[in-house]
């Protein structure tokens, strides 16, 4: 029989076990709860992961298509990294490679820049850093040279890449080769600029003519005076029929210059003979001895000595320097500050031979730099504007240049090249 | 001896004077004409001298002068012009004219073509 006491400890066991059964079904519940929720977070996790490899995949896909794209383009397309201060390329497509003979290997860290070798414009390249550290883009043409050393013009633009906040972290360039266009539209220039000569020249001839015309008859007169008065002082003043005899010279050397101008002008074939460029320049000089002494200039000439012989019309070369040597005479007159004209020879290489006749002037206006050489250009009151534009046509038909420039110093310098062994064509 | 006539026809005032002058040097009687139709107003085609005619010129040019010469009667001429061009000096010739100079010339030259030919 159990006692009243162990029948309420009985109970209370009952009761604990129960409490504690409870307990056990309440943390099995939990517990299965929490194994559910997890199970959940994983099928989601999963359904993530899955998206993310198929967005990885997908973007992996981009990448690629983007990367062939970039491949199969035409142009030349490169990525600079901002962070590298030196413009290295860290990216370049098939095209550009071709373009500048490098492989990739060869482009990748190096300096964009370094690729065109240093005979590139450097001033273009400079202009292109300048423009991109502001942050702008660059779109302009430049001549560009190959590995090989083969030019090509290159049409570049250049844009900036920025991120989330604005800033520049790369740039974007992409290039063609427009050296076929550029060759097309240099002929198509080069056919109408010489239909503009003929033209011109036409013109000229004309205007020489009429021109030759009007000078010959004061020429005439001038001599039948001077010829009539040496005449009538013959055995009364033999200073004054000296005088005369001067002036009957001069007259026959400004007929002579006529002549020889309207000689060019009709096409005449030139004399073409063996010349000692620097024996020219002194009978020239000595041509010019007069005019100079009375305008209180001094000529000064540096004269390479032992030059080769050129080939080419005694005339029309000393028409040249006559015409030069008398505009820097003209660019100096009435400055009494300006005194000195100076005449160098010297030999380019064993090619050519350069001439430069320098004065000490006020230069060339710029705005008057490529005016200069057309016909009836003139900056003097009594110009008549075709010195140096003929000047220029002998000095190209005797396969050389003729070219300005102002000296830092002060003054102009008017130089042209005569090659060595050349020969002389007709210039009109 | 009577000095030799030259009438000298240049529309170039100074030319015209300038050759008298010289002319007149060489022992010629000159006298200048400013035009063509000045010269045939004034001188008779019977009176003597040698005739020095610029082509180039306002008016009735040298051509036309000459080709009325040489329609009429023979007076010697001399075509003297500042023209250069191909063919002057033939077609001078052609049309009658006895000598052909180009300006400017020498004083002997002219001379000499003028003794020649008067």
């Amino acid at each position: 029989m159990l006692d009243k006491g162990s029948i309420i400890s009985n109970i209370s066991d009952q009761l604990r076990i129960k409490r504690q059964e409870s307990a056990r079904g309440k943390t099995h519940n939990e517990l299965s709860n929490t194994v559910n929720s997890q199970a959940d977070a994983l099928k989601v996790k999963n359904v993530q992961i899955k998206q993310w490899a198929d967005k990885e995949q997908r973007a992996e896909a981009q990448i690629h298509i983007r990367t062939k794209a970039m491949d199969a383009a035409t142009d030349g397309i490169f990525i600079i990294d901002v962070k590298n201060k030196d413009f290295s390329v860290i990216y370049s497509n098939q095209a550009f490679q071709t373009m500048v003979g490098y492989s990739r290997k060869d482009i990748i860290g190096k300096n964009y820049f370094l690729l065109y070798a240093d005979i590139a414009d450097l001033r273009i390249a400079e202009e292109i850093k300048n423009t991109l550290q502001k942050d702008e883009s660059f779109q302009g043409e430049m001549l560009n040279f190959r590995k090989n050393g083969d030019k090509f013009w290159n049409y570049l633009r250049i844009s900036c890449v920025r991120d989330v906040n604005g800033v520049v972290t790369h740039y974007v360039g992409i290039q063609t080769d427009v050296t076929l266009m550029r060759r097309k539209d240099f002929e198509i220039k080069e056919q109408r600029e010489e239909l503009l000569h003929v033209t011109r020249v036409g013109k000229l001839a004309e205007f020489v003519s009429s021109l030759a015309h009007e000078i010959s008859q004061p020429l005439t007169s001038i001599l039948s005076y001077a010829q009539a008065a040496y005449r009538m002082l013959e055995g009364k003043d033999s200073q004054l029929q000296e005088i005369l005899q001067y002036i009957i010279n001069d007259d026959q050397r400004a007929a002579e210059v006529i002549r020889r101008l309207r000689s060019l002008l009709k096409k005449s074939d030139p004399e073409v003979k063996p010349i000692d460029i620097n024996k020219l320049i002194n009978e020239t000089i000595e041509l010019m001895a007069t005019d100079v002494t009375v305008r209180n200039k001094v000529i000064k000439i540096a004269l390479e000595p032992k030059l080769p012989n050129i080939n080419g019309d005694r005339i029309q070369l000393q028409q040249v320097l006559l015409n030069l040597i008398s505009n820097s005479l003209d660019a100096m007159e009435g400055r009494d500050e300006f005194r000195e004209l100076s005449i160098r020879t010297s030999l380019n290489g064993s090619e050519e031979i350069i001439v430069e006749v320098k004065d000490s002037g006020c230069g060339i206006p710029k705005e008057n730099m490529k005016k200069l050489f057309s016909h009836f250009f003139t900056s003097k009151p009594d110009g008549l504007g075709m010195g140096l534009s003929i000047s220029r046509s002998i000095i190209e038909a005797h396969g050389g240049r003729l070219e300005v420039k102002n000296n830092p110093e002060g003054g102009a310098i008017f130089y042209f090249t005569i090659p060595v062994g050349g020969g002389v064509k007709e210039w009109s | 001896m009577a000095k030799k006539q030259i009438y000298i026809v240049d529309d170039d005032e100074s030319v015209r004077r300038s050759l008298g002058l010289l002319l007149s040097t060489f022992g010629f009687q000159t006298q200048t004409f400013s035009s063509a139709e000045e010269f045939f107003s004034m001188v008779s085609v019977n009176d003597s001298g040698l005739l020095i005619l610029d082509i180039h010129m306002p008016g009735l040019s040298g051509w036309t002068a000459l080709q009325r010469i040489y329609a009429g009667i023979k007076r010697k001429v001399i075509v003297i012009t500042a023209d250069k061009n191909g063919g002057l000096m033939e077609r001078a010739l052609k049309t009658g004219a006895m000598g052909f100079l180009q300006k400017p010339f020498e004083d002997n030259d002219l001379v000499n073509l003028i003794n020649k030919v008067y």
